[in-house]
């Protein structure tokens, strides 16, 4: 299911704000994609060209970097982030079904945002709470010991959360 | 597969980041290191697609190269293809990153060498590929389709395109380039059995020494194909004298033509005196030739009338350098450039003119140096300078002199090689600070200072184009970055710091060599008023009037690198007799009475002598086609045809008599790579008493351009083109390339225009006028624009007027359509 093109239009005094602050930085690449990232939600590809122009590289390098690191994402992402974990513990606790139960619940495949922008879902190696398993993180909040009912309730608190919007 | 194995722990060491350390003994093909790269290649060959027998690398594959070295055949493991889109669409750069291999090589190419920037590594792990911004397909993206990535690839990730020939060339010769004033050392792949072997690759030669490295450009790797075109002369043509015959030329066979061209330039000479002939070289042909095209027209002819269209197009200005540095600064090699800490470039565009001497730029600036670039319209390189100084109203001879001023003023100047080298300092210095503040100067008094500061004390250079002359302050400018060069100390007897971007191939040469109205060969001036040339313009009023009733052509397409075709085709009609000697059928050799048909640049021997003062020898790669010989060649009969008692059997006799006549060229053709000689008289560096003398700035008016044409329009050279694009037009991959060289506007007018670059605009000036597409630049001052040369059979010349400055003219620019 490919998402719309982004829904929200690019706040540039914010992007700016955060490039002239980061200009002079030394090493000053990655917390600006990280703050530009925070503020945005993702790294807009429109706002490569202006990054590298300031810190004087190449716009194929800034993207090289971006493309490089998991954390960083060229397109949008859902309100909730949701990152079902798969590392050793969660899958020995039998956390393949509950990705295919989330998968079932959102009508999402791995890597996926829903068309309305709410929901990404992604997997993750290891959200390091193993004595939880099997665990999955929405945005910043941990949700541990999980079963499919659990796991449908938790949707529900979400989507219900955007209803009230 | 650089492991290695140290000899005393057994410990296995990435070699190419291991520093040696004394006391090391390593081995590098002991049996466990063999195991590892066997199972390294193996894991390669497993990602790799197995289309060896199609893959157009055949055998410069150098994985394939290493993988039988190493006996792998089959890979033995599970195969894991990882297939990626084919990307072809481009004339120039075939792309199958399936068989990329990760080695890195386009990427330290693209970043290393010539400092473009248009590729980085994406993603990672097995799933990391070379991309473009975007992951746009190259044509998209900043490539300048240099071509340096498809030499170096050492699979068949990367390959020219090339729609006539696949696989291996069956032989490969070094050769020099052809097309602009770097001067690249090519190896020319050719294929197809003697006679008439085609150039089937170019890519840039392994020699040690050479100006490119392994860098070359998008004319020089891809152009090569123009060769092949159909449109090459293949035997002598003679004019049919049936005027309603379809065939406007019939062929002869060279005895005939020759004798017919000695008959009748021999005619003329007896009936209108030597002065009614003029004979035109070519900034393009080879020294040798050049030297002896003058010969014949000064000697055996004995017409004054020699000269070449690259007067126009720089020999103008490299002779005007020469005689205000007394002649004892002819030589400045790139690599000096990279010891450069400041570097300033005046109105300097090397992407689009030398792209090979912008990659020594960038490469110094990236290693550090500071580039300080005074350009009105902001040009490529323009955007990587630590500082940008745009003239705007002052004029750039105004800048540069208040930075002279700012130099002196805060002693940042070299005192020491002001005193030893140079005279008039004082009344320089005086006319400095008396000199009235140009009111729109010192609207950039701070960038000026600043520029000042930063040149304090470190190793200047200097770049500038072949065309400065063609400003209105051209001259001053010049006076301007001299005075620069003084104060700064730049110069030096091996090592100018000066650079002047020649946009041909042997614009120096041909100057060199005499083919310059007001030059004997070796820069030798004619100071007689009565043996002085006339410039193009004066040649061409000649012809119409009928002072000058025949004319010899050799190696210029006239009719398209010229001002005013019109006019010049009515010229050249009033003519009793026109020979063209070219290598394409064109405009020009269509209006002569005799063509001979010449050898291009890989078909034949020769030299070049290339911006820096490099004289570089070649031998040909391939066979002239059909019965076209070197120009050399026909010349040399030509002589013997007009009676002539000396013989020019072979290159190397007519490379002695250079030898002898010429003091600068002394040492041609002892190595492949000689450096043109200084001045010995009167040159600063050897006589004592010889001295640089400073330019003191004279009053400067800004014209003021008439109303009817307010702007000002840049003809400016594109890098898919040589000038004026003769041979590039004829590039199967050039003309695929098919840009529409749109006319580029600054903000202002274009808003006015419509702000939305649909449509064409009509750029007319006082000589003529062309209809092209356009769109908007917004580094551009109000008031210029820049039409792209050499596209649309080179259109934009007309713009131009033949007397002046070739390369500017005064527009006005309306919307049509």
């Amino acid at each position: 299911m490919e998402p719309n093109p982004n829904p929200n239009p690019i706040d540039w005094t914010k992007v700016s704000a955060i490039i002239e602050e980061h200009r002079t930085r030394k090493w000053s690449l990655i917390p600006l994609l990280q703050a530009v990232q925070e503020a945005v939600g993702y790294i807009p590809p429109e706002t490569i060209e202006p990054i590298a122009d300031a810190l004087h590289m190449a716009p194929a390098e800034v993207q090289g970097v971006v493309t490089f690191y998991a954390g960083f994402s060229l397109k949008p992402k859902g309100k909730c982030v949701l990152k079902v974990c798969r590392g050793t513990a969660c899958h020995v606790k039998g956390s393949r079904s509950i990705l295919r139960h989330v998968k079932n619940e959102l009508q999402l495949e791995e890597g996926e945002t829903s068309q309305d922008y709410q929901f990404t879902l992604e997997t993750v190696a290891c959200l390091g709470a193993c004595f939880l398993a099997p665990t999955m993180m929405v945005n910043r909040d941990y949700y541990g010991k999980l079963n499919p009912a659990k796991v449908t309730t938790v949707l529900g608190q979400y989507r219900k959360n955007r209803e009230d919007d | 597969m650089c492991l290695v194995e140290d000899e005393a722990t057994g410990r296995i060491m990435a070699s190419c980041v291991t520093p040696a350390a004394s006391g090391m003994s390593v081995l590098t093909h002991s049996p466990r290191i063999l195991n590892h790269r066997r199972n390294i290649v193996r894991l390669m060959m497993a990602e790799h697609p197995e289309s060896c027998i199609v893959c157009n690398k055949g055998n410069r594959c150098e994985l394939r190269k290493i993988a039988a070295e190493l006996g792998v055949g089959e890979s033995g493991l599970y195969p894991m293809p990882n297939p990626i889109p084919f990307e072809q669409i481009n004339p120039f750069i075939t792309r199958d990153l399936t068989k990329c291999i990760l080695c890195g090589k386009c990427i330290r190419a693209d970043h290393d060498l010539v400092v473009t920037g248009a590729i980085e590594y994406n993603n990672r792990g097995f799933r990391s590929r070379p991309a473009t911004l975007h992951e746009k397909p190259l044509e998209d993206s900043i490539c300048t389709f240099c071509g340096t990535c498809v030499s170096i690839c050492p699979t068949g990730a990367l390959s020219a395109k090339n729609t006539r020939y696949a696989g291996t060339p069956e032989r490969e010769t070094d050769s020099i380039c052809g097309f602009c004033g770097a001067g690249c050392s090519l190896t020319i792949g050719t294929a197809g059995g003697a006679p008439g072997q085609s150039v089937v690759d170019v890519n840039p030669s392994k020699r040690k020494v050479s100006v490119n490295g392994a860098t070359l450009c998008m004319r020089g790797h891809f152009a090569g194909d123009f060769l092949n075109t159909s449109d090459r002369l293949i035997r002598p043509l003679v004019r049919n004298p049936d005027p309603f015959s379809r065939e406007t030329h019939l062929p002869a066979d060279w005895d005939a033509a020759l004798t017919l061209v000695a008959t009748r330039l021999s005619d003329v000479r007896r009936t209108y005196g030597p002065e009614g002939l003029a004979f035109i070289g070519s900034s393009k042909c080879s020294n040798e030739e050049n030297y002896l095209f003058q010969k014949i027209a000064r000697d055996i002819i004995g017409t004054s009338h020699v000269m070449s269209a690259g007067w126009g197009f720089g020999q103008r200005l490299l002779a005007r350098i020469d005689e205000k540095t007394l002649g004892s600064v002819r030589v400045s090699p790139l690599s000096d450039l990279e010891n450069a800490e400041v570097i300033v470039a005046v109105n300097a565009d090397p992407e689009n003119t030398v792209p090979v001497a912008g990659y020594h730029i960038k490469r110094a600036v990236r290693k550090g140096a500071n580039l300080i670039a005074v350009d009105a319209a902001r040009s490529d390189l323009a955007r990587r300078a630590t500082f940008w100084v745009q003239p705007g109203l002052a004029g750039t001879a105004v800048v540069l002199q208040s930075l002279a001023r700012a130099l002196v003023a805060k002693d940042h100047y070299q005192g020491q090689f002001v005193a030893q080298f140079c005279s008039g300092f004082e009344e320089f210095s005086e006319s400095l600070t008396n000199s009235p503040k140009n009111p729109a100067a010192s609207v950039l008094h701070s960038s000026v200072q600043a520029a000042a500061d930063l040149i304090n004390g470190k190793t200047v250079a200097f770049a500038m184009p072949a065309n400065l002359l063609d400003f209105s302050d051209g001259e001053e400018t010049l006076n301007a970055i001299l005075n620069l060069c003084f104060l700064t100390g730049c110069l030096k007897p091996k090592s100018s710091g000066l650079y002047v971007l020649n946009t041909e191939n042997n614009l120096a040469g041909a100057l060199d060599m005499g083919t310059a109205p007001n030059f004997l060969p070796g820069r030798v001036k004619i100071t007689d008023a009565e043996s002085r040339g006339m410039d193009m313009g004066e040649l061409v009023s000649a012809m119409e009037t009928g002072r000058i009733k025949a004319a010899y052509v050799m190696g210029e397409n006239l009719l398209r690198c010229l001002p005013q075709q019109d006019r010049v085709a009515a010229a050249l009609k009033n003519l009793e007799f026109l020979v063209v000697q070219d290598i394409v059928r064109n405009r020009t050799t269509e209006m002569a009475d005799v063509i001979l048909p010449g050898a291009a640049v890989y078909e034949k021997n020769g030299s070049f002598t290339n911006m820096e003062g490099r004289i570089q020898t070649f031998s040909p790669a391939a066979s002239p086609p059909g019965e076209a010989r070197p120009d050399w060649e026909i010349l040399g009969q030509l002589v013997r045809a007009m009676g002539y008692p000396e013989q020019y059997q072979s290159i190397e006799k007519i490379r002695k008599e250079i030898r002898q006549a010429v003091p600068m060229y002394q040492g041609l053709g002892n190595h492949y790579q000689e450096w043109v000689r200084n001045r010995e008289t009167g040159n600063p560096f050897i006589c004592g008493d010889a001295r640089f003398s400073f330019f003191p700035p004279s009053g400067l008016k800004t014209p003021s351009p008439d109303p009817a044409y307010p702007m000002l329009a840049h003809i400016a050279p594109v890098r898919y083109h040589l000038g004026s694009g003769t041979r590039t037009s004829r590039s199967e991959r050039i003309r695929a390339w098919g840009q529409a060289g749109e006319v580029e506007l600054p903000t202002a007018a274009f808003q006015s225009l419509g702000g939305n670059g649909s449509g064409k605009v009509r750029v007319t000036s006082r000589f003529g006028s062309i209809e092209r597409t356009f769109r908007e630049n917004r580094n551009l001052p109000e008031d210029q624009v820049i039409i792209p040369m050499g596209v649309n059979g080179n259109d934009a010349a007309n713009l131009a007027d033949l007397t002046g400055g070739w390369t500017l003219a005064w527009v006005c620019v309306e919307k049509i359509g």
